[in-house]
């Protein structure tokens, strides 16, 4: 059940659920933005994700999503030896995903334009 | 060769891993645990972290691999020709417990149908004069199975031998269609949880 708060602000938990849910939405998309002009393995995708967008996925969220990517035909993988004494899979984006980053790269910015032109009222409250 | 690759508790992990992916192809099942193994050498060797931590970075075993499998699971069902995947990719693709209720009774209903057309074609081969499709006046057209009630009393029959490849014919579209049906459902589970080109068709990389 939804919990409001005397001052009428929604509880936290509720709020941690739609940063929850909007960090998820947006995960893939940072996901390809990662791997535009890069290979990566595993790791490095998280690494990169935590220091350039602050999207924190655990390992257990990315190796079986990593997977599904792969297998719609959107990510290619290669195994590779490493000096580090064990191999990596390497992940890169296929033509397919490539369009399909694309697309998404274009629908959010036409959403993010929108939505910030509803929330500057909003935003300018926040500045203050 | 790195110290994970050889540590018990490393094994064991991938070894409950491994076998909660079951129902997998082998060669994803090796290619899972490879990349997981990998993972856990590389985060092992980062300051701060040991065996144990990248271990936990990666959650209980049985849980990481059922995100694997159903995956793995809905992908093979919006492909496949085998009822058994495409049931059990149905019922994967169904969230809340009455529509798995809802989907495995109509997939059952639809397979029993199935069995009861190839059934009625094949006894018409062994006992032709009891299988057929009767009309008794008065009452509903009736196909039937049953030997010691057959042939109904008053009851014509209609189509004879025609049965044989009617029942089969009509027996293989109920299969299409019952499938079908189920695939369409699980490619719109897919797309529901994935950033999935709405341009792409079914079964784009599977196999």
């Amino acid at each position: 059940m939804a919990t409001i708060s005397p001052a009428g602000t929604p509880a936290p938990s509720l709020m941690d659920k739609w940063e929850v849910q909007l960090r998820k939405g947006c995960l893939e998309l940072a996901m390809f933005g990662c791997l535009w002009s890069d290979k990566l393995y595993g790791l490095e995708i998280m690494r990169r994700l935590q220091s350039d967008s602050d999207l924190a996925v655990s390992a257990s969220t990315l190796y079986p999503l990593l997977a599904r990517l792969k297998a719609d035909g959107l990510l290619e993988s290669e195994w590779v030896e490493e000096e580090a004494g064990h191999p990596r899979k390497y992940y890169r984006l296929t033509p397919a995903g490539r369009r399909r980053a694309l697309q998404m790269a274009r629908m959010w910015s036409r959403f993010s334009a929108t939505i910030e032109d509803l929330m500057s009222p909003l935003l300018k409250e926040v500045a203050r | 060769m790195n110290a994970a690759t050889e540590n018990p508790q490393v094994e064991n992990y991938l070894a409950q891993a491994r076998a909660a992916m079951r129902g997998m192809p082998e060669g994803d099942v090796e290619d899972a645990v490879r990349e997981l193994r990998s993972h856990i050498a590389d985060m092992s060797e980062q300051e701060g972290y040991d065996i144990g931590s990248a271990l936990r970075s990666l959650g209980d075993p049985v849980e990481l691999a059922k995100k694997y499998r159903a995956d793995n699971l809905t992908m093979r069902a919006e492909c496949s020709g085998s009822p058994l995947v495409v049931f059990q990719g149905l019922r994967q693709a169904t969230r809340s417990r009455s529509g798995r209720f809802t989907a495995t009774a109509l997939y059952i209903f639809g397979y029993i149908n199935v069995f009861t057309l190839w059934s009625a074609a094949l006894e018409k081969l062994f006992a032709p004069s009891k299988v057929g499709l009767w009309y008794v006046p008065g009452r509903i057209f009736s196909l039937t199975l049953v030997n010691n009630t057959i042939p109904p009393d008053g009851g014509r029959e209609l189509i004879g031998w025609w049965l044989v490849p009617g029942a089969v014919l009509l027996g293989w579209l109920l299969h299409y269609i019952t499938n079908k049906i189920a695939q369409w459902w699980i490619h719109r589970y897919r797309a529901s949880i994935q950033s999935r080109d709405p341009e792409m068709g079914f079964c784009i990389g599977g196999s």
